[in-house]
């Protein structure tokens, strides 16, 4: 029983993931990176165990994070309650190993760890429990 | 603001010193990172060692010194305990057989110092307390609670309630109530009717390794640090607890220390004690770091902050060394260079507030602090 909501649960953050890729689409065409970031850290799904929801929205972050181009402009209205969960997935996305994506999630790491510090880095790091 | 005492070789520390304004009578003990414990005497601005315990076979990973009976006791990864009574000149150890089957990792005497507590690498938690019959320390565990080493142990002030964190990520609270060592109207507030070992709060507010557990002074309030630089504030410990997650921007803590209601100094792998105050709304939050990170225009300023103090202490003749310790290229910009692992008040006779204790980090160093020059602390002691 426990397993099936799981998986009903499951399929409702996957229909919520959906409308927020249509959103973020949208954003991205009125030029609103920064929206569209926002939007995709919101309501990120780090308590599922559930990797198909994780990869889903992995990819959702991972088309907005592409479309930063001003990284300084990004943080001046970045706040800083995204910072910690916007450290995960720069991680989630150096270990693809895909050389784009590595390029810019550096490029956004190095200008993170000067606004947040090392304190961001650990809380990331050290959270084997809520994996993004 | 602060003096300095260093060994080359010494590593693990844990520090209990006594100081008596009037008479500049100051005492640490410290191990060196074997099965020693060393004990030293200020004596004439010279630290001068008077004693060597030497009965553990192993690591010696916990002191806690007794102010009032004027007992030390030490665990070690040898899993045993010694409490150790001064006879004359010397100093006298009784085995307090811990049973555990891992190491023993920390130990503190409860308020009353009728009891001590030991955190292990047996997930167990062993309170100890003297049987007059027997002339026997007796230990009895709290089983079965932890699921991962227990780091950290902290005592409420009403010497029934015991608050322990553990690699496992949690802030657990037992009652400790011993019958025929504890009377029932000795505690009051939450716990204060519970048998022994009950668990009265488990807190899951860390996903990482948990150290330093501290209640503060009143025992209202707990604080807690996890290994994702995180501070935990914990008020109304009971049923319904309220909590406040503290993140801050540097390395993580490993020790905590209540100055006061209000004010919490953390140590940890920055190197430089950090200070946590609460507002007049109970809102905690991050204030400065206590050694302040210089840049090299400032360096020159600190190094008479520090020249005065030692004045103060010891006359004008340490100069040299102080300076010494404030050169702008040291890496972490703080007296301490490596992490700091442990914190313990220093008991003036006569305050009732608490301005001084002392820290002791992986350098070997142990070091002083006196919060009365930091002025714009003075508010929250």
């Amino acid at each position: 029983m426990a397993g099936h909501e799981e998986a009903d649960n499951a399929e409702a953050i996957i229909t919520r993931i959906e409308h927020k890729s249509r959103k973020i689409e949208s954003l991205l065409k009125q030029y609103k990176p920064v929206e569209a970031l926002k939007t995709a850290l919101e309501g990120s799904p780090p308590k599922t165990r559930d990797e198909r929801c994780k990869s889903a929205n992995w990819i959702v972050v991972h088309r907005a994070i592409m479309a930063i181009k001003d990284v300084d402009g990004m943080f001046s209205s970045l706040d800083p309650e995204y910072y910690d969960i916007l450290m995960k997935y720069l991680y989630r996305g150096l270990s693809t190993g895909d050389r784009p994506t590595c390029d810019q999630c550096l490029r956004i790491h190095e200008k993170l760890t000067e606004r947040a510090g090392l304190g961001c880095i650990l809380r990331s790091l050290a959270d084997t429990v809520n994996t993004v | 603001m602060l003096l300095l005492f260093s060994t080359s070789d010494l590593i693990h520390c844990s520090a209990a010193p006594l100081i008596n304004n009037f008479t500049l009578f100051c005492l640490i003990a410290f191990c060196p990172n074997n099965n020693e414990v060393h004990i030293y005497r200020l004596l004439e601005e010279k630290w001068e060692r008077i004693h060597i315990l030497q009965k553990h076979d192993q690591i010696v990973s916990g002191i806690d010194w007794s102010v009032r009976s004027n007992r030390i006791v030490t665990v070690s990864h040898d899993r045993n305990s010694y409490v150790w009574n001064q006879e004359a000149a010397e100093w006298v150890p009784t085995l307090v057989i811990l049973r555990l089957n891992r190491a023993a990792l920390c130990v503190r005497w409860s308020p009353r110092e009728n009891k001590f507590a030991v955190g292990s690498g047996a997930k167990t938690v062993c309170i100890c307390y003297y049987e007059q019959e027997n002339n026997w320390w007796v230990s009895k565990l709290i089983r079965k609670r932890h699921d991962s080493s227990v780091t950290s142990v902290a005592w409420h002030p009403n010497n029934i309630l015991l608050a322990t964190t553990s690699t496992d990520g949690k802030c657990r609270v037992f009652s400790t109530f011993i019958k025929g060592v504890d009377t029932r109207d000795s505690g009051t507030g939450p716990g204060s009717d519970s048998k022994f070992g009950e668990q009265i709060v488990q807190l899951d507010l860390s996903f990482c390794w948990a150290f330093g557990v501290k209640w503060s002074p009143s025992g209202s309030t707990l604080a807690y640090v996890g290994h994702n630089s995180m501070i935990y504030f914990v008020d109304e410990v009971g049923p319904s607890p309220s909590a406040q997650n503290v993140a801050f921007r540097d390395l993580p803590l490993r020790d905590v220390l209540f100055v006061s209601e209000r004010m919490v100094i953390g140590v940890g792998f920055d190197c430089n004690p950090m200070v946590f105050a609460a507002d007049e709304r109970g809102l905690w939050s991050f204030i400065r770091f206590l050694g302040q990170r210089k840049t090299s225009s400032s360096s020159v300023k600190y190094g008479s902050q520090f020249s005065e103090a030692f004045g103060k202490l010891y006359g004008q003749s340490k100069h040299g060394i102080s300076n010494d310790t404030v050169e702008p290229s040291r890496p972490c910009g703080g007296i301490h260079e490596n992490c700091i692992n442990c914190i313990v008040p220093l008991k003036k006779t006569g305050d009732s507030r608490m301005t001084s204790f002392s820290t002791s980090g992986l350098d070997g160093k142990v070091v002083i602090w006196d919060l009365e020059n930091q002025e714009d602390l003075l508010e929250y002691l």
